[in-house]
Order: C-alpha cells, then sequence, then structure tokens
C-alpha cells in the first residue's frame, strides 16, 4: 500500500532560499531564491517570485521574476507577468503577451539533463 | 511472545470491562501473553528492555498514543515488533493513522500482524514518531539536507513532520518515504491577499534548525527547550503492526 510519492516542495512568500535547492519532485516557488535550482519534475514561478539562480527543470511555468539562465527539458511557458532576464533553452516554448523575455532563446532540441538529488558524500560513510 | 504493557490510567474502574473483552479476545487468537502494569514509579523503559532480554518479540501498549510513545523509546533499536491496542476515547491519533481500531477490535488487527517499518524523526538526539512543533519565533534559519539555506523573514511557526494526517494546508506526511517534511508557515499578507500561499513545505533527510531565542519545542507532546534543533531521519527504524485502514 505505502508508495513513496515524489514530494513537492513550496517555497511560499516571505521566504528567501540561499544555496543550491535540489529537489527529486515537483517545485512552487512563491518567495525568494538566490543560488541554483535543479527540478527533476515541474517547477512553478509564482507572480511575486524572484529568482537569481540558474535554474534546471523538466516543465516550467513561470508567471515571475528569473534572473539566470534556464534549462528545461520539455516544455517552458511564460504567463503574462513573467520577467526573464538570461538565456533559454527549451524543447518548446509558450509566451504569453506581456511576457519579457531579455536573451538568448535556443529551441534547437538539445538534450537538458535534469539530475536526481545527490546524496552527501558524509552521509555514505 | 507477546508482552503487554497496560498505562496506568487503563487501570482505571471504567475501563475494566473494556479490559476483560480485550484480554478475552487475545485469549481466543491465542495472542496472549505476559502483562506490564505501569504505575508512577515504575520505569517502562526497564520493565521493557527486561523482558526484550528475556526474548519478547512483540510489545503491545494498552492505552493511547501516550503509552505508544513510552514504548517506542523503550524498544529503541532492539528490532522487535510493536503493536497497540488504543484504550478509551482520547489522545489516539497516531493509532487512527496505523489503522488501528480502539478497544477490542484492535486484537484482530494485532492477530493478523501486518508489520511496515516506518521512519522515525530524530530531533537533538530525542526520537519522534509523530511531528515536533516549534511555536512562533520571529527568526529562524533552516539549513536543509546539509546544502541549501532557508530564512523567514516575518514571524513564523514551524512544523516538522514524519507521521501525520492531511491538514488544511499540508498533505499528509508518508513515514515510510524515508524523509522528514518541515513546513514553514508566515501569516498571509492581509484581507486581500488571503489566498497567497504562505505555507512552505520541504522534504528533508536532514535539517539544523537555528531559532532567534531559545523556545518550548514539542517533540510527540513531550516538551522541551532549545534555539539549536538539529533533525535527522532514520528510515526504517521502527516495525509496527498497522491496520489495513492505515492512512499512509
Amino acid at each position: 500500500m505505502a508508495k513513496n510519492q515524489s514530494a513537492e516542495t513550496i517555497i511560499a512568500q516571505g521566504v528567501r532560499v540561499e544555496g543550491d535547492f535540489v529537489s527529486d519532485g515537483d517545485v512552487i516557488i512563491e518567495g525568494e531564491v538566490a543560488g541554483n535550482v535543479q527540478a527533476a519534475g515541474d517547477l512553478r514561478v509564482g507572480n511575486d517570485a524572484k529568482i537569481h539562480a540558474d535554474v534546471v527543470a523538466r516543465n516550467a511555468n513561470v508567471s515571475g521574476e528569473i534572473r539566470g539562465n534556464v534549462q528545461i527539458a520539455e516544455k517552458l511557458e511564460l504567463l503574462s507577468t513573467a520577467k526573464m532576464i538570461g538565456d533559454v533553452t527549451t524543447n518548446v516554448l509558450s509566451v504569453a503577451s506581456g511576457a519579457q523575455v531579455n536573451g538568448k532563446i535556443t529551441m534547437d532540441g538539445r538534450e537538458v539533463k535534469v539530475e536526481k538529488q545527490k546524496v552527501k558524500e558524509e552521509e555514505k560513510v | 511472545m507477546y508482552y503487554y504493557v497496560y498505562d496506568e490510567f487503563v487501570q482505571d474502574p471504567k475501563f475494566e470491562r473494556d479490559l476483560a473483552l480485550i484480554e478475552t479476545r487475545l485469549t481466543d487468537l491465542g495472542i496472549a501473553g505476559k502483562i506490564a502494569r505501569l504505575a508512577l514509579f515504575r520505569d517502562p523503559k526497564e520493565l521493557i528492555r527486561d523482558e526484550i532480554r528475556k526474548g519478547a518479540k512483540t510489545i503491545v501498549a494498552v492505552g493511547n498514543d501516550i503509552t505508544l510513545r513510552r514504548v517506542i523509546d523503550a524498544v529503541g533499536d532492539s528490532g522487535v515488533v510493536i503493536g497497540v491496542v488504543p484504550v478509551g476515547k482520547d489522545g489516539n491519533i497516531l493509532s487512527s493513522i496505523l489503522g488501528i481500531p480502539v478497544g477490542v477490535d484492535a486484537c484482530d488487527i494485532l492477530s493478523a500482524r501486518i508489520i511496515e517499518e516506518l521512519d522515525i524523526g530524530e530531533v537533538n538526539a530525542r526520537r519522534f514518531l509523530h511531528t515536533v512543533h516549534v511555536p512562533q519565533v520571529s527568526q529562524v534559519e533552516v539549513v536543509v539536507d546539509k546544502g541549501y539555506k532557508m530564512n523567514a523573514f516575518k514571524k513564523c511557526t514551524v512544523e516538522v513532520r514524519n507521521l501525520a494526517l492531511e491538514g488544511e494546508d499540508v498533505r499528509a506526511a508518508n513515514p515510510v518515504d524515508g524523509k522528514l517534511e518541515c513546513v514553514l508557515r508566515t501569516p498571509s499578507k492581509g484581507l486581500f491577499k488571503k489566498n497567497k500561499l504562505n505555507t512552505s513545505i520541504v522534504p528533508a533527510k536532514d535539517l539544523q534548525m537555528t531559532l532567534s531565542n531559545s523556545v518550548k519545542c514539542i517533540a510527540d507532546g513531550e516538551e522541551f527547550e532549545s534555539n539549536e534543533l538539529r533533525f535527522k531521519i532514520i528510515p526504517k527504524a521502527l516495525r509496527v503492526i498497522t491496520g489495513k485502514g492505515r492512512k499512509f
């Protein structure tokens, strides 16, 4: 009966994350993130979210601000309030009217690898 | 061999009939065993560890969540199977999550012996199965899995969950996923931003929490005070008899 479900990580408004943020599942960001973001699942960036980081994810739905390079393995969806400053690599792109993209967009079918969370060396000992 | 640990409160005359029914059913099922009755100055750890040394393979808490917690503490890493027979109406949240009905019906669950290996959490070397609550603090810094750092700008409350039911803003915490769940709640912005997400949820194996001041935290109903909290998960540390209606 017990299943190992992929956990959903939520960073709510009023919370700031610093460092390499890695998740094995889906991620919702409504707060602030500085560093790197890596999500093995889908990423949703909310309206008031501010990300100052390079982002790697399987799919992404963005309505907040991202300053950094973004690599999406499958589909990137930019909603009307989205603001992106940085280069974008994705397979499928959807841009709503009003969304801002300042950077190079690459859609040449190159593979984006989304790594799963690694076990720290200390834990192995 | 079964060993039954009766909590002090079940020895109250109002539970006399319930206990008689339980004992009869256990005998019918062929799983009756030695009984220990807890009292004010009887250390359950000593009693239970003695019985484990003598060969007890299953320790059954007869009482409520507090009784179960005391049994978990005493069993430690011995690997014996833990069961529970909930008695009384109150304080049986853990047993309901484990799918164990109150009273005599629990005996059939014990007899069926569906054993799950559950993770157990540890905070400052104190074990917990359910949750740890940290009351409102003005500042908190959480280092997650020795990697990234999480800070709350405003006053917030923190809850670290291992085995817990679904809440208004959180999903159920699964005790067999090898992870704890850190829930950080910051107050919502105001009337018109009522629906804003203000509950952060982060699954983690290791958490290091620094609080702005020393506060009284509650681990599975037991109070302790600290401003530095170190959490870790011990996967599959407990072998517990569960019912078909378990909620994970």
